[in-house]
């Protein structure tokens, strides 16, 4: 046994695990690309045993890692011979206020538990990211992006106030003036300034169903103009956009026959509706130019919101799920996107997305105040996101490509979305953050002084180690 | 029969070789066109290479108009111009480094617009192709 063990299991409520007993999943997290094994595993019942677990592992020189649904791939959510603080055993609704618009949550709160939670009132929160099965404290660590953030901005721009447990093991409420510094540092922060434990989470009243326009473009630079335009305007609540291949036969590649592709960009255009009072569909699509309108539907928001549980399903029932998942995500300038995009897409081979796909959602930049939710400047964005799902046995030859494609988009001005594959060098992690890097690593100094939050991913502290270090 | 790299039988049959290649008159079929593609490869002096070699390729609309190697590592006619040691060249004709690897982590310097050159990835590597599928006598082989 373990011979800390005793100590940390007899301070705290919830429960502790060593690697004889936690599952071996613990060890990894959906990119299936890091194995760490953690010295422990704490299912925490309370912020008091957070604080309680922070405390010890700075007495006892232990780094503390934080773990959600651990949907990143980075070696983030993974602990190499530390305490890995899995979070979903917090997962309560800790009250809901209907008239002001507000839901307080535990950390490891699911989105999807949430938002099925929150029906009997027809609120919803106001941003929600396309895969409901990840945790509010993951996503609100992350920036939390999804189909209605060109209107609302990212998840942590839709906090009221947050309950954050720092590196020196202090619990703190903090919202954006009280305690702004930690607010701001937490939100997008990376676990790296304190522990999320609580979220007031902005909500909004939803209609009762929605209605989609299945729009085709055949042409990226006429789909990103029709994408400005509805961005533009108050008709939509939801937008999306994949890039999609149409596989057309081979060609030569380095002298190689390689199956090549017709790229199509499918956009999903949504309206929420009461029943009764349908969407005048020819005054909404007015002004657009698709390739094709291929299908109109009408499905309860609850639905809608939960549209991509049958895609994961899907791929889960394809045992692509457990494959190496790199997926590179880039949000890009308005002025170099089609470039960037058109680009990467002409070098992509279609089969990589066997289990995954290429999104593509618009965005707006002014819509996020959050300092660490890096994007490029300017009003108008587009989020480009190539997400494979790679058998382990091609992943040294899917690398490179994915690597340059992250080089490439970063070149053009884009800023990487974190919870991807990212394996950044000390240089490209301080151009990532820019002019707030600096703020970052004074914020890390000033919350998490031994450096013993999340250790081995993003290199602010004093000790970039991932290792236990004692 | 391998020809002698450096000569201008090389640029020769290079010329030919990527006026054959129809994956470089697919990919290449917009490089150089409303701007100038002529590259200049700089084969720059290393342990291998004694002397530097500079290959100048007019190209344009996917095809070569002229593969010749100029006296020195500038030319007035090149748009851009791509310069390596000669082992990083033997490395990615060898396709044991990407050209665009080599490019975006400064390895292999460019001389003229990065992201204009990154644009048109497979019309380089299918030129790189042409060059690693010539017969050729490189020096120190």
């Amino acid at each position: 046994m373990d011979r800390l063990y005793r100590t940390l299991q007899g301070s705290i409520e919830g429960v502790v695990s060593t690697p004889d007993q936690f599952h071996a999943g613990q060890s990894t997290n959906f990119g299936n690309l890091h194995q760490w094994t953690p010295r422990f595993v704490v299912e925490p019942r309370s912020a008091s045993d957070v604080a309680t677990v922070v405390r010890f592992a700075r007495e006892q020189g232990l780094h503390v890692s934080t773990r959600g649904a651990a949907h990143s791939q980075g070696r983030i959510a993974l602990s190499n011979g530390g305490i890995l603080l899995s979070m979903g055993s917090m997962r309560g609704v800790l009250g809901v206020d209907p008239a002001g618009l507000t839901a307080d949550v535990e950390a490891g709160m699911i989105w999807r538990d949430l938002v099925r939670h929150l029906g009997r009132w027809n609120l919803v929160p106001r941003v929600l990211t396309n895969n409901l099965g990840v945790t509010v404290g993951g996503t609100l660590s992350m920036a939390g992006v999804g189909v209605a953030s060109f209107k609302y901005g990212t998840q942590g721009d839709n906090v009221r106030e947050l309950d954050v447990v720092t590196g020196k093991g202090e619990l703190k409420t903090c919202d954006r003036e009280r305690n702004a510094d930690l607010f701001w540092g937490s939100l997008a922060g990376l676990g790296q300034v304190g522990i999320i434990t609580r979220a007031r989470l902005d909500l909004r009243r939803a209609k009762r169903m929605t209605r989609t326009y299945y729009l085709l473009y055949d042409d990226l630079r006429r789909f990103l103009e029709d994408a400005r335009s509805a961005m533009n305007g108050d008709t939509w609540d939801h937008l999306e956009s994949w890039a999609s291949p149409c596989p057309q036969g081979t060609k030569p590649v380095a002298g190689k026959r390689q199956v090549f592709a017709k790229w199509f960009y499918p956009f999903h255009l949504t309206v929420e509706f009461d029943p009764g009072s349908p969407p005048d569909d020819a005054k909404l699509l007015r002004g657009l130019a698709p390739y094709d309108n291929l299908y109109v539907d009408d499905v309860p928001t609850i639905d809608f919101l939960e549209r991509m549980i049958p895609i994961f399903d899907l791929w889960k029932r394809g045992g692509t799920w457990e494959h190496i998942h790199a997926w590179v995500e880039t949000i890009l300038p308005w002025e170099t996107a089609a470039d960037a995009i058109e680009s990467v897409l002409s070098e992509l081979p279609p089969a990589i997305l066997v289990g995954g796909h290429v999104l593509l959602w618009p965005a707006k930049g002014k819509t996020s105040r959050s300092p660490l939710f890096m994007r490029p400047p300017g009003e108008d964005l587009v989020g480009f996101g190539v997400l494979p799902a790679i058998p382990p046995r091609y992943w040294e030859q899917a690398r490179p490509m994915l690597d340059n494609l992250s080089r490439m988009t970063t070149l053009m001005g884009g800023k990487r979305y974190l919870s991807g594959h990212i394996d950044f060098t000390p240089e490209e992690w301080s151009e990532h953050f820019g002019d707030q890097w600096e703020p970052f690593r004074a914020l890390k100094q000033r919350y998490d002084p031994d450096g013993i939050l999340n250790p081995g991913f993003i290199p602010l502290g004093a000790d970039p180690g991932s290792a236990e270090r004692r | 029969m391998a020809i002698e790299f450096g000569t201008p039988e090389w640029a020769r049959a290079l010329e030919q070789a990527i006026n054959a290649s129809s994956e470089f008159r697919n990919a290449g079929s917009k490089w150089g066109v409303g701007f100038n593609g002529t590259l200049l490869f700089a084969f720059e002096a290393d342990a291998a290479l004694a002397q530097g070699r500079y290959l100048l390729l007019r190209l344009a609309g996917g095809s070569c108009r002229s593969a010749e190697f100029a006296p020195g590592p500038a030319h007035s006619d090149a748009g851009f111009a791509l310069r390596a040691p000669f082992a990083l060249w033997r490395d990615i004709l060898a396709g044991k480094t990407l050209a665009a690897t080599a490019i975006l982590t400064g390895k292999l310097r460019v001389d003229g617009d990065k992201i204009a050159l990154l644009k048109h990835a497979g019309a380089h590597r299918a030129l790189i192709h042409c060059v690693a599928s010539l017969d050729t006598q490189f020096p120190g082989a």
